[in-house]
């Protein structure tokens, strides 16, 4: 076994990662901040695959069509996250966590038959956008520009979620939120407007996820299934809420995928449950998490 | 004594249910009492320890394959099959409910969720020896049970005794104790319980019922597959749980009538069961918290508090002053 094929599946890991972690951040803001472990997170981030397979559907005869259709995806998925969030996930702030993950949990299947009802049955296939069709060199050995692209994604969205919660006045009062709900609703600061607001951005996380992933493979009904128990993985290996925790888990689940396939294919999946169960059992609360609300 | 009236009716209308209806239905009945047994399993973790389990299906599966692979690898009769069911899925939630029982609430909930797929990625994966994805085939029930109406008896008795032994446990100090647990767990360990060692034998209980539902369902099925224990799977006793009410015992058969008769109904005519049952969900969840015995019990409480009390004094509301 050679270094090039281990640097080549460790790339490969990486963008695996990297793209768990795009679906995965959102879900672990969303549950930092509203203590709602969203189910439906990867059947709306198909929703955004989807709806980017239709913009570039509409649009390919323009150059750059496709960088248009991830763009827009992004905002139409931050839409409807707004609308989810203002019908039903506002309902259930109070609820005992079971009525939470039932009604998310009714979500993914309501949301699987629409995606069926309107883009059917059929596998679709997008190109891939101008500029990373083709392989990239570097030190001389070929690299997928794409995966190249998904990685510089994904640390771009890490950066600008760090950003945002560090030096932004509005990411100052989510993470507050995440401590004390009633202390920053006794600053005055309107908590349902935090939550909706915390709720449209996982959502646009979840869009663009969906608009990158589209073009990888071709997108097909049931990917969110097999997506979102991962991506609770990489979520329970970080630690809740816990932004740095999420790019770690994402990295150390890809990473574990990527290198059994190549050791022991059969136990690829089989691993990362091991992995997620005993971080549960040693550290329920994550490698990066606090432990906080039971 | 009413309360018992009422069960030995709808007992001896069970008994008579393939007098009255075609063959179709009486497989739905098949289906309704089985996956009822599932989820009244579950509900001993949900409804008496106060605990969601989101990896249940584990033990259906492995109940399932247990008495899958025997009766098609061997000619061992179906109730030692069956027997095996309940051993093999209890020894699987002892080794894992050993883990699952240290923690509580969401942690439970994910820990659960990820040896349930672990467990579905196991027999998945283990070609050799399940089959793989390409599941279990020809499971025939004996000459004996063979027809739809003697399958239909074998599993209404056995549900029925294993429905009985359970709802024994659920009144014994035992039962008392968990429920005890589920209120308060520390003030439960105050008074000199090891809560730890309860709650694994009540999920090692609730594993063991769970392998027995599973176990039955191959012979009727003729056939089984992994996803009997994936992560779709253990959500239909939290479905039927959650619609038939979660505190009373028979709640999630009343939950399981609801969920499969539907299911039997709508896929009639639309493919679109999981948009219909998705809706029904976000409705209980949101409009029926209790579940629809929930329901009927206030209903009664307020019918009877209506005819029996004084009209309330508006002035009697002490609390706000």
């Amino acid at each position: 076994m050679d270094a090039s094929l281990l640097i080549a599946q460790f790339m490969s890991g990486l963008s695996r990662g990297m793209m768990l972690f795009l679906l995965a951040s959102g879900l672990s803001l969303i549950f930092g901040v509203m203590n709602i472990l969203n189910f439906a997170h990867a059947s709306l981030w198909l929703v955004g695959a989807y709806l980017c397979y239709s913009f570039w559907y509409l649009l390919q005869d323009y150059a750059f069509g496709m960088w248009v259709s991830i763009a827009l995806a992004a905002l139409a998925l931050a839409v409807i996250g707004w609308i989810v969030e203002v019908i039903l996930i506002r309902r259930v702030y109070e609820r005992d966590l079971p009525e939470q993950l039932l009604l998310t949990y009714a979500m993914v299947l309501i949301i699987g038959d629409l995606i069926k009802v309107v883009w059917g049955v059929e596998d679709k296939l997008i190109a891939r956008p101008p500029l990373v069709e083709g392989p990239v060199f570097v030190f001389g050995m070929p690299f997928d520009s794409y995966f190249i692209f998904v990685i510089l994604v994904g640390f771009g969205v890490a950066i600008g979620l760090w950003w945002f919660l560090q030096k932004t006045r509005y990411g100052h009062i989510v993470r507050a939120a995440v401590y004390s709900r009633e202390m920053v609703s006794a600053l005055g600061i309107p908590i349902p407007r935090i939550y909706t607001g915390v709720f449209v951005l996982g959502l646009f996380i979840a869009g663009l996820a969906g608009a990158v992933q589209a073009p990888v493979g071709s997108i097909t009904l049931g990917m969110d299934m097999a997506i979102i128990i991962q991506a609770f993985c990489v979520v329970v290996i970080g630690g809740f809420g816990s932004l740095l925790g999420t790019l770690v888990g994402s990295i150390i689940v890809g990473e574990v995928y990527a290198f059994s396939i190549l050791f022991w294919p059969q136990g690829a999946l089989v691993l990362i449950f091991i992995v997620t169960a005993v971080v549960l059992i040693i550290r329920p609360w994550g490698l990066f998490g606090t432990p906080m609300r039971a | 004594m009413k309360k018992y009236g009422w069960l030995g009716l709808i007992f001896v209308s069970a008994l008579l249910l393939p007098l009255l209806v075609g063959e179709f239905w009486i497989h739905v009945a098949v289906e309704i009492l089985i996956l009822g047994l599932f989820a009244v399993s579950f509900n001993m973790i949900f409804g008496y320890m106060g605990q969601l389990s989101f990896g249940h299906a584990a033990y259906y599966g492995v109940g399932a394959y247990a008495t899958g692979l025997l009766m098609v690898k061997t000619s061992v009769p179906l109730p030692i099959c069956l027997a095996a069911s309940m051993i093999f899925a209890g020894l699987c939630a002892l080794i894992l409910g050993y883990f699952c029982v240290r923690l509580t609430g969401i942690y439970f909930a994910i820990l659960t969720l990820a040896f349930g797929q672990l467990t579905y990625y196991i027999i998945f994966q283990w070609y050799s020896f399940t089959g793989g994805d390409d599941g279990l085939q020809g499971i025939i029930p004996p000459d004996l049970l063979f027809s739809a109406n003697a399958y239909y008896y074998f599993t209404l008795i056995i549900v029925t005794g294993a429905l009985f032994v359970m709802w024994l446990i659920s009144k014994s100090p035992f039962g008392y104790t968990m429920q005890a647990i589920r209120e308060n767990e520390e003030r439960t360990r105050f008074i000199g319980i090891n809560v730890r060692r309860y709650m694994l034998i009540n999920f090692v209980i609730a594993g063991m019922f769970a392998g027995l539902a599973g176990g039955l369902w191959g012979p009727f099925n003729r056939s089984i597959a992994p996803d009997l224990c994936n992560w779709q799977q253990s959500g239909i006793p939290v479905f039927m749980t959650v619609i038939g009410g979660p505190l009373s015992f028979l709640g999630p058969m009343v939950g399981s009538v609801i969920y499969t008769f539907l299911m039997a109904f709508v896929t009639g005519f639309t493919e679109y069961w999981p948009l219909t049952i998705g809706l029904v969900i976000i409705f209980v969840v949101l409009y029926v918290p209790g579940g629809v015995l929930g329901l009927i019990a206030e209903r009664v409480k307020v019918f009877r508090s209506k005819a029996l009390e004084p009209a309330p004094d508006e002035y009697s509301d002490t609390g706000r002053s």
